[in-house]
């Protein structure tokens, strides 16, 4: 076994047994810390597959975005250090059995799907290269979906701004 | 593997001088552990190499830092600052640090004891990965990346979740207050300092640090890009104070409101942490503006006055860069001793009113004069 | 105009930042303007105010002869009983009966260094000393007469 294998199942190891943990933790600050050591892992596994790119923004959206936004919504509404209550047996059955059936499809699809080696050279991913093909109008080129996706994220920016300006109710 | 190609390469681009270079030193040794072991051995061994240099950097700067910070306090406020312990007070910062040692690190009763224990770790870890795009001469960086800036940005992002862990596991009031007002603050301080930093990869047309800086070989942007460069430096400056929590930001320690903020329940060596780490992100954030805007290890060049240039490439690069990165310390510094505290209100209408529309405009013109070739 | 007033804001913040700035470079680079005392070293030759009070003390000339009339208004005047006039009667020679002060006892623990005994005094008996290290091992040691053993009234003094 090579170092860069070693590296690899350290990470996956990471990953899983905090993704575990985040589930299974009673805490729920805690769960908010290991499902953000868990994302980590992920962006570990981006830079050992060399595309840091993602890995940087694996970090900046979900590290740096989503779980401070869970963070502080936990500050907002939790009690310090308080334990959630057990869950029902037929909760936990079912959630586990709703995660099962995700992880089989998962599973399905990459087993049954033939991965054929492409005999096109593989684009370099380095940030210009990326940044070209997502603003191609050309075969290849993502510009429709990125605006698209523009568009979503302009409209999620005006809702909140609708819902900030909502003036309370006139008291008198 | 991750570190492979990247491990003190000896960058080749720029025909400076000829003259002494931490470079070589590097690639002797790259070389020789080589020629003596496998690869995946040398390979290690330059990894615990790196991670001492890092480690001993972070101890040297602490003290110097300390050190510095006081005095710059002492002679701002009229007063002569640490004088007692060794010659001229040199010995001062020493004397705490041992302090800090054999001080009890306690864990209070009602805290999260595994998460109020890490925090000051993950702050620690943060920091040391920063340290890894910073050329810290020509050709001497620990890892120099395609994403280099955008690398900085992001891992920047995780130093709040320490401060809020720290905050929550404390079980202390002051510090859940020291650390949702930190993590408001940096949340929002990172978008303009993200808009700042965007302005000189646009310049640039590359996040690579190594780019970044030969682009400035005749001129650092700060004056090749005159009005756009300028006005994202100082809000660059600005928007980092604040990342750091620094005064007149540090609403997140405010002394005289929540005692010490996220960092009350810590003592001992956890504190020291918070404090180093502290220190250690300023020198980090003073790197990073001393790379985008005043050209990192480049010499001070003027276009084509060739002889001029000359005589600047005979200091060496790792001068200029601790040159300029302890100028924009002392800046930092300067900032801290001479403003007031603001109040979290006008610390946010600051940011969403006028550094992150200024910001943004100035990306714009930033642009506008990219494209148009209007800059030096 | 809303833009206008938003840059002349932006710009009259920078220019009062500036203005602080300067302050604060100036005393970081004029090192003379430093007013810290190095005070176990510069013993000798410290130099204090004018207006620093001490403690009150009572001059007395080469001849041991004080201005002291035992009159009580530094006593009357204290707000927090710090003086104590103790009389006696002196025989003049012409075989009068004379009120003079036996002792003027001073609580030093008690002083507040306000002055109002100086003020009082009719005849600048008393005045305040501009020493200051006045820690003691007992605090019975605080406790002081100003006037010295076998010392006088001087003449002429009412």
């Amino acid at each position: 076994m090579s170092g860069s294998n070693i590296i690899f199942y350290l990470l996956a190891a990471l990953t899983l047994v905090s993704a575990l943990m985040a589930v299974t933790t009673r805490m729920i600050f805690r769960a908010a810390i290991y499902l953000l050591f868990s994302l980590i892992g992920i962006a570990g596994i981006y830079f050992w597959l060399q595309y840091e790119f993602i890995a940087a923004v694996q970090i900046v959206v979900y590290v740096g975005g989503i779980v401070v936004l869970i963070i502080f919504s936990i500050f907002l509404t939790q009690q310090a250090g308080e334990q959630l209550p057990k869950q029902k047996l037929g909760r936990q059955l079912f959630a586990a059995l709703a995660a099962f059936c995700g992880l089989a499809l998962v599973m399905l699809q990459l087993v049954q799907h033939d991965f054929v080696a492409t005999a096109n050279k593989a684009i370099e991913p380095t940030v210009a290269n990326i940044g070209t093909q997502m603003l191609g109008v050309d075969e290849g080129g993502y510009s429709l979906p990125f605006e698209v996706v523009s568009m979503l994220l302009l409209a999620a920016l005006i809702g909140c701004i609708v819902i900030a300006l909502k003036s309370k109710p006139e008291t008198t | 593997m991750l570190l492979t190609s990247a491990f003190l390469i000896p960058c080749s681009l720029f025909k400076l001088q000829k003259m002494w270079s931490l470079t070589d030193i590097s690639s002797a040794i790259h070389n020789w552990l080589n020629q003596t072991f496998n690869p995946t051995w040398a390979l290690i061994i330059e990894m615990v190499i790196a991670g001492i240099a890092v480690i001993g950097l972070f101890a040297v700067l602490g003290l110097v830092l300390v050190l510095m910070e006081r005095r710059v306090a002492a002679w701002m406020q009229i007063r002569l600052g640490p004088n007692r312990v060794g010659p001229f007070g040199l010995m001062q910062s020493m004397a705490d640090t041992l302090k800090l040692l054999v001080k009890e690190g306690m864990t209070p009763d009602g805290a999260d004891k595994f998460l109020f224990n890490l925090a000051p770790f993950i702050a620690m870890m943060v920091a040391m990965l920063l340290m890894a795009p910073i050329a810290f001469a020509k050709g001497f960086q620990l890892w120099d990346m395609n994403i280099g800036v955008l690398y900085i940005s992001a891992v920047s992002s995780i130093m709040v979740i320490s401060i809020l862990m720290a905050g929550w596991a404390s079980n202390n009031k002051y510090s859940l207050m020291g650390a949702m007002r930190s993590g408001a603050q940096i949340v929002s301080y990172e978008l303009s300092a993200g808009l700042s930093i965007l302005t000189i990869v646009v310049l640039t047309g590359s996040l690579n640090i190594t780019d970044i800086i030969n682009a400035q070989a005749d001129g650092w942007w700060v004056f090749k890009g005159h009005i756009p460069v300028i006005i994202s430096f100082v809000i660059f400056i600005i928007a980092v104070t604040a990342e750091t929590n620094r005064a007149p930001f540090d609403l997140a320690e405010a002394e005289s409101e929540l005692t010490a903020g996220f960092h009350t329940e810590y003592s001992g060596m956890k504190f020291a942490l918070f404090f180093l780490a502290e220190y250690i992100n300023v020198f980090i954030v003073c790197a990073i503006g001393a790379t985008l805007f005043l050209g990192g290890w480049m010499p001070f060049h003027i276009g084509h006055w060739e002889a001029f240039n000359h005589a600047m490439d005979y200091i060496p690069s790792s001068v200029w860069f601790f040159g300029k990165t302890f100028f924009l310390i002392f800046v930092i510094m300067w900032f801290r001793w001479t403003f007031p505290r603001l109040r979290i209100d006008q610390l946010l209408n600051l940011e969403w009113k006028y550094l992150l529309p200024i910001s943004m405009f100035n990306l714009l013109l930033a642009t506008a004069v990219a494209i148009l070739g209007w800059h030096f | 105009m809303f833009i206008v007033k938003y840059i002349k804001d932006v710009f009259g913040g920078l220019k009062s930042l500036l203005i602080g700035m300067r302050r604060t470079g100036y005393y970081f680079t004029h090192h003379k303007e430093i007013i810290t005392e190095q005070y176990p070293d510069n013993r000798d030759t410290l130099v204090l105010a004018d207006r620093f009070k001490g403690e009150v003390v009572m001059p007395h000339d080469e001849n041991n002869e004080h201005r002291c009339t035992g009159c009580t208004a530094c006593e009357l005047a204290c707000p927090n009983a710090t003086l104590k006039v103790v009389t006696k009667f002196d025989i003049t020679p012409e075989g009068k009966k004379k009120k003079a002060i036996d002792k003027l006892v001073y609580h030093l623990e008690l002083c507040t260094m306000c002055n109002l005994c100086i003020v009082a005094c009719p005849s600048d008996a008393i005045v305040m000393a501009q020493t200051f290290e006045h820690s003691v091992f007992n605090r019975a040691d605080l406790t002081k007469i100003l006037n010295n053993p076998g010392s006088k009234i001087m003449d002429g003094v009412e």
